[in-house]
């Protein structure tokens, strides 16, 4: 099994790069073939990628997105898999060549730095915590492509203003299509964001009853980084809410969705640097040495059981 | 069989012609019945096979569209193609002398392929890769074999024209993006919004103008149309003719082989192409609930004012608005086009989508004649064989034959597994002589040889009966 990740770790940069070759293509060259070939492609590797990553979960026994390598592969795999759900319910492919694009480079940081440490963060063996940090890696996905898209309107909507007919004109979809994948992509990470959070407080309040008082006591739903990102979920959730009921719509839209995005990505960057917060999972934060939190997924079911009974 | 044959077009086209000599030169389906009829070629024998008249003429097929008249043929080998042509031309009451004039071109055998493949594929088109050509040729085609039965090689060249330009159009990008003003306005509105039908179009002025562009707006079925005019009169005709011809629109079939220029009539559902009118003093309503307004007005001055756009776009919450000024001179304020969400396009807009697509179909044409040379080596290699196809399959009669009575006598004396693998054995050889004859055949390098080839072969299996 090992053996086989191994390869899997080395050919998975490669069929990214087979993705956004297509992707590409189609870009460039508008051509049938590549047309009918991406989305099979990309959906492939998805499927593929989805595989390898359940694979080597199970082999380590935790959410495999502990060292920054693994997160980044998951990244990859979020932002794909993310793309394709908007791509088919919209059914727009010429942009795939910008996402497919972050995500091969993504894939290759996280294969050209993987390392072979196990010494990753105890919360990641917990099966609670691994649905609310898939569930909040999606929904960011998804406001990152909602961004990506806005700018692309943005884009697209200046060119049209100076009247200028190029590569971008020609390729890009319409302007009311990308603010469709804009909107569509907050509609995707808006729930995703709620079920992770609520996800999050259920598991903390759950582990709070595991683990010693110390510990417990850093368990807050005060803590900054849940904090804003309800925030983050009401601002876009008025978003939704304003584009749905007030006609919120065209350049004024996509330009509050490429703000949101900026602040989201500059207030993160302030709360993790500025502000103490127990959501930080790298094995030397003094909150796995502190705690009684189990080491292994052998001790997380001593520790299930002796709750249970 | 016909014997060796040659062919040979004559055209005058776009290229060469300016219009009032394409006009002369026209033939219309009556006069082009009538050359076919003059120059022979139309009987057809007991197997279908065309018969050669007696002035040379094996098959005839006119082309005749607004930028090309063009005459295809195929005669035996030897015929004065030019006095044949004149003489048809003269009986038809055409002017032969126009076909022999320095504005017409000709050519002879594969150069005359190799030119039909490139009129079908769009390549000699005046809008290069437009699509129409190919139904054009198609009708020609059908028409020529209402008359007559094709000689074997206009038929197989036209065969290889319709696929060759089916080629070219699939596996290029020869016929893609607007090369027509009115296309190109649907283009760019397409830029806009993802199905015209879901968006409201204004059509300020009810002139001609006007009504082309909202023809193409209504045959890509956009949503509604509102025709505002001064005269109230004059709109509610125009929305009249419209709505009328909304009705009895060309068929899913006819704007299939329009190539996209002629798109099938509204939706039956009619969630497409309702037309209204509306009185000129609410211009301004209507430009705020349109999505799209196209300007075409003969007025002098601006109709269309910063004001009015303003006042139109405050209820709009920022929903773009998509203005397209096809009058001269303009109907639109330039200052409109400074105001937030408001997108205005002119005929030089227009006119700079059609140079760039134009442009991006230019680059498609190497790749468009790698197709087709393709094409032309097939139908060389076809013309290679043709004849020496009936005395090779005489051959392998004979060679067939020779081996039955073989292997009937073999199983008379031997077991049926015997005669299976002598009958395997036989079949292997044959295909074997056939290959080497047919290369041996197909080699030879002048005509008279290969003709001195055949014979031989013919006396050579000819000359002993089987038995």
């Amino acid at each position: 099994m090992a053996t086989v990740m191994s390869i899997f770790k080395f050919l998975m940069p490669l069929a990214y790069l087979v993705v956004w070759g297509t992707y590409l293509w189609l870009f460039y060259t508008d051509s049938p073939t590549a047309r009918r070939l991406c989305t099979r492609f990309a959906l492939i590797v998805v499927g593929l990628h989805t595989a390898c990553i359940v694979g080597r979960g199970i082999i380590l026994g935790r959410l495999p997105m502990g060292a920054p390598a693994e997160f980044f592969c998951a990244l990859s795999l979020a932002m794909l898999a993310t793309y394709m759900v908007i791509e088919i319910r919209i059914k727009a492919k010429n942009t795939g060549f910008l996402v497919t694009g972050v995500s091969f480079l993504f894939v290759l940081i996280g294969s050209l730095f993987s390392s072979t440490t196990d010494e990753v963060s105890p919360f990641l063996r917990d099966p609670g915590f691994a649905g609310h940090a898939v569930l909040v890696l999606f929904a960011y996905t998804a406001l990152s492509l909602s961004f990506l898209y806005a700018l692309l309107y943005l884009i697209l909507n200046r060119q049209l203003m100076r009247h200028q007919f190029g590569l971008l004109f020609r390729r890009l979809p319409s302007l009311e299509t990308l603010e469709r994948m804009s909107i569509g992509a907050v509609k995707l990470g808006v729930p995703l964001l709620f079920a992770a959070l609520c996800l999050g407080h259920l598991w903390m309040y759950d582990l709070a009853d595991r683990v010693d008082a110390d510990m417990a006591a850093m368990l807050t739903p005060w803590d900054p980084k849940i904090m804003i990102s309800w925030v983050i979920l009401l601002g876009y959730s008025l978003g939704l809410l304003g584009n749905r009921f007030l006609g919120w719509r065209g350049k004024r839209m996509n330009t509050l969705a490429v703000g949101a995005f900026v602040a989201v990505v500059l207030t993160m960057g302030l709360v993790y640097h500025f502000f103490p917060s127990f959501h930080n999972f790298r094995s030397h934060q003094p909150i796995s040495a502190l705690s009684g939190f189990p080491q292994s997924a052998a001790e997380m079911l001593a520790v299930n059981e002796e709750a249970g009974r | 069989m016909i014997g060796p044959t040659s062919l040979h077009v004559r055209s005058i086209n776009h290229k060469t012609a300016p219009t009032e000599v394409r006009e002369k030169a026209h033939l219309e389906p009556d006069r082009a019945s009538a050359l076919m009829d003059a120059l022979g070629g139309h009987v057809a024998d007991e197997n279908h096979n065309p018969t050669v008249s007696e002035n040379g003429c094996i098959s005839v097929i006119p082309l005749s569209t607004c930028n090309r008249t063009e005459i295809y043929l195929e005669v035996v080998e030897g015929t004065d193609v030019d006095a044949l042509l004149k003489k048809g031309l003269a009986e038809v009451g055409a002017d032969p002398d126009l076909f022999f004039s320095e504005h017409a071109s000709s050519w002879t055998d594969l150069d005359a392929v190799r030119h039909l493949y490139h009129v079908s594929a769009g390549l000699e088109s005046m809008m290069l890769g437009e699509p129409q050509i190919s139904a054009q040729l198609k009708d020609a085609y059908r028409l020529a074999r209402s008359h007559h039965e094709p000689g074997p090689g206009l038929m197989r060249a036209f065969q290889g024209a319709f696929r060759a330009g089916k080629r070219v159009r699939t596996e290029t990008k020869i016929s893609t993006g607007a090369v027509s003003v009115a296309f190109a306005a649907v283009e760019l509105a397409r830029k806009f919004f993802d199905k015209l039908s879901d968006q409201r179009a204004v059509l300020v002025g009810a002139g001609e103008t006007g009504g082309l562009a909202a023809r193409h707006f209504l045959q890509h079925n956009i949503g509604h149309l509102v025709v505002v005019n001064r005269s109230l009169g004059n709109a509610e005709v125009l929305a009249a003719t419209l709505r009328e011809e909304m009705k009895s629109g060309p068929s899913k079939k006819a704007a299939k082989n329009s190539g996209g220029l002629l798109p099938p009539a509204a939706d039956a559902d009619g969630k497409s192409g309702q037309i209204s009118v509306m009185a000129w003093e609410h211009l301004t309503d209507a430009i705020a609930e349109a999505d799209v307004i196209l300007s075409t007005t003969g007025a002098t001055e601006p109709v269309i004012l910063p004001d009015m756009v303003r006042a139109a776009v405050a209820k709009r919450k920022g929903k773009p608005l998509f203005m397209l000024d096809i009058a001269v001179p303009r109907d639109i304020h330039p200052d409109v086009s400074h105001i937030n969400s408001v997108f205005t396009f002119g005929l030089d807009d227009l006119d700079g989508i059609i140079q760039g697509n134009l442009a991006a179909r230019a680059r498609q044409v190497p790749h468009a004649q790698g197709i087709i040379e393709e094409e032309l080596v097939e139908f060389q290699t076809w013309l290679d064989e043709i004849d020496i196809r009936p005395t090779v399959a005489e051959f392998k009669a004979y060679l067939e034959e020779l081996k039955d009575k073989q292997v009937g006598f073999v199983r008379k004396k031997q077991s049926d597994e015997v005669a299976q693998a002598v009958d395997h054995s036989l079949q292997q050889f044959i295909k074997k002589v056939l290959g080497r004859s047919v290369s041996t055949l197909k080699s030879s390098q002048t005509r008279e040889e290969r003709e001195r080839d055949l014979e031989t072969l013919k006396k050579i299996f000819s000359a002993d009966d089987p038995d």
